[in-house]
């Protein structure tokens, strides 16, 4: 069966401008970008996904890994180029999901749900598997701000694995979880990906968890695809990367 | 232009829900962690009201009554009646100016309407502010002064200051968003803008100097501030100052492109900024 094409990048450019001080760069962004230095994080990139697919995206740091994950959610746009997303996106991006520091975890919850368009009763109805798979204990009840980066991770990948996203990003963020919770991730995306039919976008530096359920792999460098096919020939040429340099 | 006026619109008409919710979550992330909590709406107004008042009627002596018709109002009156939608303003110049930096996680780390983020810190402020402009009224009447038709047209001054802050607001808080020059600039602008608008002393009788009554005219503080006195003590409608009311309509057509224009312009700049 034909899969649809969910993500399709097309001659993608991402530049960012780097200013020596705040007032050039508020002159720079207001009258035209001048007198700056420009950083091509993502240089023409051009592929599709499709719907299922699960994809993990490797390279060193500043490869533009994180950039290209950012243009899928739609929190930052390409400076060329065409990005098309279709689905509801769930992403974890920094190790963070967006949560407002001042509010509990549980509030965090439905102040997300709201925002993604939820009506109350939805989220209760949500609620308890979020918290159950999150498993905060006492600190449910306390400020995100308080909270460690493994428990923000926890509560995100909890939120953004039980809205049902059509599009799951995790940038980095199970790297600061433990052992037990990793794998209960992972049994849960694989989960996913193969009864939910949803896309997984996977950033990491970690080479097994790549292999644990994507197939395939796309190595950055310099904002370019370097390689683009199985997961397996996409480590190697990976792990090629980090030798030679 | 125009498409990114009817983006505007309508992430603002497919996020109703979401700017109430978000409304009422800043309200209560804002009163909360302190023990006297939703006391404090209250408390500080009443603190800073009573100061002025104080620092007015004794220190300068213009602790004159106003008299309208056969009505005299108690200079206090008339003070409540500048300071209360003067709290808003101020609110909005600070609160609704820092709004994108404030709400930074909604910009990026998920997607969400940038435009809107102002739109519901201003409806916040603005319940905070309803709720004071319920007390002032209830002051008056208790006061021996009970309501008058002109009191119908409350609203309608509390609409102007809603829309002019919340265009402000969608203007100054991308621009902030790219430069802390731009908020320390206009933080530094607010103590002048309170003493110079004729919150506490009256512009509208000052007629010595063409120019200074120039720069009360095209000043839509002053304007906000000399209507919400209009209907509770001066009894006139906004149509009788057509020359004021047209002004403050050329500012709200200023602030509104002026909008569009810093969104067009900021708004793909500004999750990599922040």
């Amino acid at each position: 069966m034909e899969q649809k094409t969910v993500i399709r990048f097309s001659n993608v450019s991402k530049v960012y401008y780097l200013y020596k001080s705040n007032k050039q760069r508020l002159l720079g962004t207001l009258f035209g970008h001048k007198k700056c230095k420009q950083k091509r994080a993502v240089d023409r990139l051009s592929f599709e996904i499709k719907q299922g697919e699960a994809i993990a995206f490797l390279g060193r740091n500043g490869a533009g890994k994180s950039t290209i994950l950012k243009m899928i959610t739609g929190v930052a746009f390409p400076t060329a180029g065409d990005v098309f997303v279709d689905g509801r996106v769930g992403a974890l991006l920094e190790l963070s999901a967006g949560f407002d520091p001042e509010f509990t975890g549980r509030e965090n919850i439905y102040l997300k749900g709201h925002i993604l368009g939820l009506h109350q009763s939805e989220i209760a109805a949500l609620e308890p598997a979020i918290i159950e798979f999150a498993d905060l204990g006492d600190y449910l009840d306390q400020p995100v701000r308080t909270y460690s980066s493994g428990m923000k991770a926890r509560l995100g990948f909890s939120i953004n694995v039980n809205i049902q996203p059509d599009i799951l990003i995790v940038d980095e963020a199970l790297s600061v979880g433990d052992e037990e919770f990793k794998k209960k991730c992972i049994t849960r995306i694989n989960q996913l990906i193969n009864h939910h039919g949803i896309t997984l976008m996977f950033v990491t530096h970690s080479i097994s968890l790549a292999k644990a359920f994507c197939k395939r792999g796309i190595v950055m460098n310099n904002g370019r695809a370097m390689y683009d096919g199985p997961i397996e020939e996409a480590i190697l040429r990976y792990n090629a990367l980090i030798v030679k340099t | 232009m125009l498409s990114v006026c009817k983006r505007i619109l309508r992430d603002h008409t497919h996020n109703l829900s979401q700017i109430l919710k978000l409304a009422k979550a800043d309200l209560v992330k804002t009163y909360r962690g302190a023990a006297l909590g939703w006391s404090w709406a209250v408390i500080k107004p009443c603190v800073t009201l009573f100061t002025y008042w104080f620092a007015l009627s004794f220190g300068f002596r213009s602790n004159t009554p106003i008299t309208v018709g056969d009505n005299t109002y108690a200079f206090f009156l008339w003070l409540v009646l500048g300071i209360t939608p003067w709290f808003y303003m101020n609110d909005m110049l600070v609160a609704g100016t820092e709004s994108i930096r404030k709400y930074k996680y909604l910009v990026t780390k998920m997607k969400f309407p940038v435009s809107v983020i102002p739109t519901f810190v201003s409806v916040s402020k603005l319940m905070v502010n309803l709720v004071l402009l319920l007390v002032v009224m209830i002051l008056f009447w208790a006061s021996g002064h009970a309501p008058t038709l002109y009191w119908v047209q409350l609203p309608v001054y509390i609409g102007f200051s809603f829309a002019f802050f919340t265009l402000w607001a969608q203007f100054a808080s991308l621009l902030a968003a790219i430069s802390q020059d731009f908020l320390n600039l206009v933080k530094a602008f607010i103590t002048p803008l309170f003493w110079l608008s004729g919150i506490i002393w009256r512009a509208d009788t000052l007629h010595e100097h063409p120019l200074i009554q120039w720069f009360l005219r095209l000043n839509p503080v002053t304007y906000l501030v000399n209507g919400f006195r209009n209907c509770m003590i001066f009894e006139r409608w906004f149509f009788e100052t057509p020359l004021e009311t047209g002004i403050f309509m050329g500012w709200l057509v200023l602030l509104w492109i002026l909008s569009l224009w810093a969104y067009k312009r900021l708004r793909k700049d500004i999750p990599d900024v922040l």
